[in-house]
């Protein structure tokens, strides 16, 4: 604590201890050129541009003339944009469906890994796979020719007498597509599970086991409550990331949020509004709001953590 | 300590000289020109498919063994991509030497300045057709040098009709006689081959139409020239077409892109410019395709026109501007390009280059189809107005949702006109 290099405590204490004030300023010093590259970093990479994109959402901005100041234009604007709106509701959608279905797969497949039998490492290296590979265009890629006419889901499904014909042009089948696609990637909070699982003492399940709980009751009272910041974890990110897919529904609707605007994402909206209609002042109103939302979301997850979430030395 | 700090010093101090010393050497070497010792590299981007990324690799292939002190660094995507990669790099500062270039998005990027004034640099334009160099001028300034011309245009695969029992048509016919034989081939095709895709979705279809009657695109104001009635009337030709055989569903144009269904032999019918060809023959596997006029309720108006099929720009930022323009020059006018495009690009604009490729077969055929319009054709249009690229797209859009049934005609007019008036509105 003696060694925190805060410029009130160096200010408050030089009077008193100019010795002792002199250390603790090299010290400062020392940590501050350490920090230099990263803060700059910090400055130039994210500070400038938020607060230049937070400019720009006020004005008319076409990426080659200066902008032009128009208030809060853009933002009454938006709220009268049928395509924004279409974008919000095709978003929340995917929030709302994916993220649960993707941590649930991730929750039932660490449980399943969890236990020790044979081949233990290849399943695990075998599931988190996807999510390694899954954000990659290639992948979005392949996706698309599986899903497309007479792709390999089509025929699938066809054997089985089922016939959707292709999902990809199907705007009432390209959301389940994506949602498919996002659960398929449950790799990453499957990990973190899998670590949060390790830590529950097995000495729980075997006292509620002699107390003749079965397993939905061990579930219940064991594994949900001590896992609970973990879940809470995988739930804050799984929910930030889905309400930035880009990368995915960008390559399957060939950049244009098709068809029939099915899978027309915020951040895609956003990226055709800034480079492809030049409106770059309007797109920036919209990274604001997004930005905005997602942190009164958090803030609610947060709030409501309270009640759910256990942490061990809880007074509860 | 100390012994550390001045470690330190000597290796910023000399991390920095060198650097210095580096870009000191850059901007020595980094001239105008090149040797063949040292070429200079000019980066060159073009939109378009397979066939045409070939073609392009033989024609840099050749400028490369006759200036072999330039060198082009060729990169190609399709063409909805390719505009929102060339503002993703405008905006940085950063578009490549050389550019394929679209009429519809000139003014956007050429009255922004992003574009080099091509009349400061040495670009021989004396075998053109006088009357298309102003399209790639802008205030007196020319920021794009046309390479070929092309026409609008209903493509139809002989072998397809002839195998449903379908006469060939010969090109004069009404929207009404025009219909029926989508129609009849929809019908006829039973499901595995449609009439054609839906004609009312292209921008420039809807221009032609507007001119055979006698309407006009955009005013010289830079204002709609069109009502939304107008629009609607365009959109209801094709109304009771929609959801039959005699145009392939949305959903399968869908799945095929970037291949349209034309060239994956979907439909036997296409509405679209006659450079297409080459690409169509190589997308399909066509033995042969042939071309006849656009419809029209007026038989002495078709409101065709010759567009320069693309234009050849460059980067106002770049640093090599005579590479770039020895470049688009031996593009354009070198005899040996024309024979390696064929009518690929549409039919040379340039005289010298024009003579030196020999038409044969279905290039013939397209330089054939624009010598037999010749008669019809009328000025080019009015010049787009500025951010007239994103109003393409957006007719685009709309038709594609209204064939989706997601929007009425009324809907997709109100949404089309909406950005359209937001557009010029933002850009006045």
């Amino acid at each position: 604590m003696t060694q925190s290099p805060t410029l009130s405590r160096r200010a408050s204490s030089a009077p008193s201890q100019p010795r002792k004030s002199r250390r603790r300023g090299a010290d400062a010093r020392a940590g501050y050129t350490f920090l230099l590259p990263w803060l700059l970093g910090f400055i130039a990479l994210t500070v400038g541009p938020m607060i230049s994109s937070l400019y720009l959402s006020f004005t008319n901005y076409n990426l080659f003339d200066a902008p032009k100041w128009i208030g809060l234009d853009n933002y009454t604007t938006l709220l009268q944009d049928e395509r924004f709106l279409q974008s919000v509701g095709v978003t929340l959608q995917y929030v709302v469906f994916g993220t649960p279905l993707k941590l649930a797969a991730a929750l039932a497949i660490a449980m399943l890994l969890n236990s020790k039998r044979k081949g233990q490492g290849f399943y695990r290296s075998a599931f988190y796979a996807p999510s390694l590979i899954g954000a990659s265009v290639s992948i979005a890629i392949v996706w698309k020719a599986m899903f497309g006419d007479s792709g390999p889901v089509d025929q699938g499904l066809s054997f089985f007498g089922i016939n959707l014909g292709g999902w990809v042009g199907n705007p009432n089948m390209t959301m389940g597509m994506m949602i498919l696609l996002t659960v398929w990637q449950f790799g990453a909070p499957m990990v973190i599970f899998l670590a949060g699982l390790k830590q529950i003492p097995a000495d729980l399940y075997e006292a509620a086991s002699m107390d003749g709980a079965g397993p939905v009751r061990k579930f219940l009272n064991i594994t949900w409550p001590m896992l609970s910041p973990v879940i809470f974890f995988n739930l804050l990110m799984e929910t930030i990331h889905a309400f930035q897919i880009f990368a995915s529904a960008y390559i399957i609707s060939n950049g244009e949020g098709g068809p029939a605007g099915s899978t027309l994402f915020y951040t895609l909206y956003l990226y055709l509004r800034g480079f492809s209609d030049f409106r770059m002042g309007y797109a920036s109103a919209m990274a604001w709001l997004l930005v905005i939302v997602v942190g009164i979301i958090t803030l609610i997850f947060f709030k409501t953590s309270k009640s759910w979430v256990h942490y061990s030395g809880d007074a509860k | 300590m100390i012994d550390r700090r001045k470690f330190l010093t000597t290796v910023a101090l000399g991390t920095a000289s060198a650097a210095f010393l580096s870009a000191c050497g850059q901007s020595s070497s980094s001239g105008q020109t090149g040797s063949a010792d040292k070429p200079v590299t000019i980066t060159y981007t073009w939109w378009g498919n397979d066939d045409r990324a070939e073609r392009t690799r033989k024609a840099i292939a050749l400028f490369e063994t006759k200036n072999p002190d330039i060198k082009v660094n060729g990169n190609f995507s399709d063409f909805a991509g390719y505009w929102q990669k060339r503002a993703t790099e405008a905006a940085g500062g950063g578009l490549p030497d050389v550019m394929q270039w679209d009429l519809s998005y000139l003014r956007d990027y050429g009255q922004r300045n992003q574009l080099l004034d091509l009349g400061t640099v040495k670009i021989n334009t004396d075998g053109f057709d006088k009357s298309l160099l102003p399209s790639g001028q802008i205030k007196g300034k020319t920021f794009g040098i046309p390479t070929s011309t092309n026409a609008f245009a209903v493509y139809y695969d002989p072998a397809k009709l002839a195998s449903l029992g379908i006469a060939e048509p010969d090109g004069s016919w009404n929207y009404k006689e025009f219909n029926a034989f989508l129609a009849e081939v929809g019908q006829k095709g039973n499901g595995t081959l449609f009439g054609g895709t839906d004609y009312t979705s292209v921008w420039w279809n809807f221009n032609i139409w507007l001119r055979q009657n006698n309407i006009k695109a955009f005013t010289d104001e830079g204002k709609l020239g069109f009502s939304k009635d107008d629009l609607k009337k365009w959109w209801n030709l094709s109304a009771d077409l929609r959801g039959t055989a005699a145009i392939v569903g949305e959903d399968k144009t869908t799945q095929l892109l970037p291949k349209s269904p034309f060239g994956s032999n979907v439909t036997a019918t296409e509405v679209t410019w006659d450079n297409f060809m080459a690409g169509y023959l190589a997308d399909s596997g066509a033995k042969e395709l042939k071309l006849v006029p656009v419809p029209s309720d007026d038989p002495d108006n078709l409101g065709l026109f010759l567009k320069p099929s693309m234009l050849m720009v460059a980067s106002a930022k770049t640093k090599y501007k005579d590479a770039a323009a020895r470049f688009i020059d031996f593009m354009v006018n070198d005899p040996e390009v024309g024979q390696i495009f064929k009518t690929s690009r549409g039919v040379p604009t340039s005289k010298t280059q024009r003579d030196g490729t020999t038409f044969e077969g279905t290039d013939k055929l397209v330089v054939d189809y624009e010598k037999s319009i010749e008669k019809y054709l009328k000025d080019a249009p009015e010049p787009p107005i500025v951010g007239f690229g994103t109003l393409e797209s957006t007719f685009k859009r709309v038709s594609s949702d209204l064939n989706y049934g997601k929007l009425t005609i009324d809907g997709a007019a109100d949404a089309w006109f909406k950005e359209a008036e937001d557009l010029i509105k933002q850009n006045a």
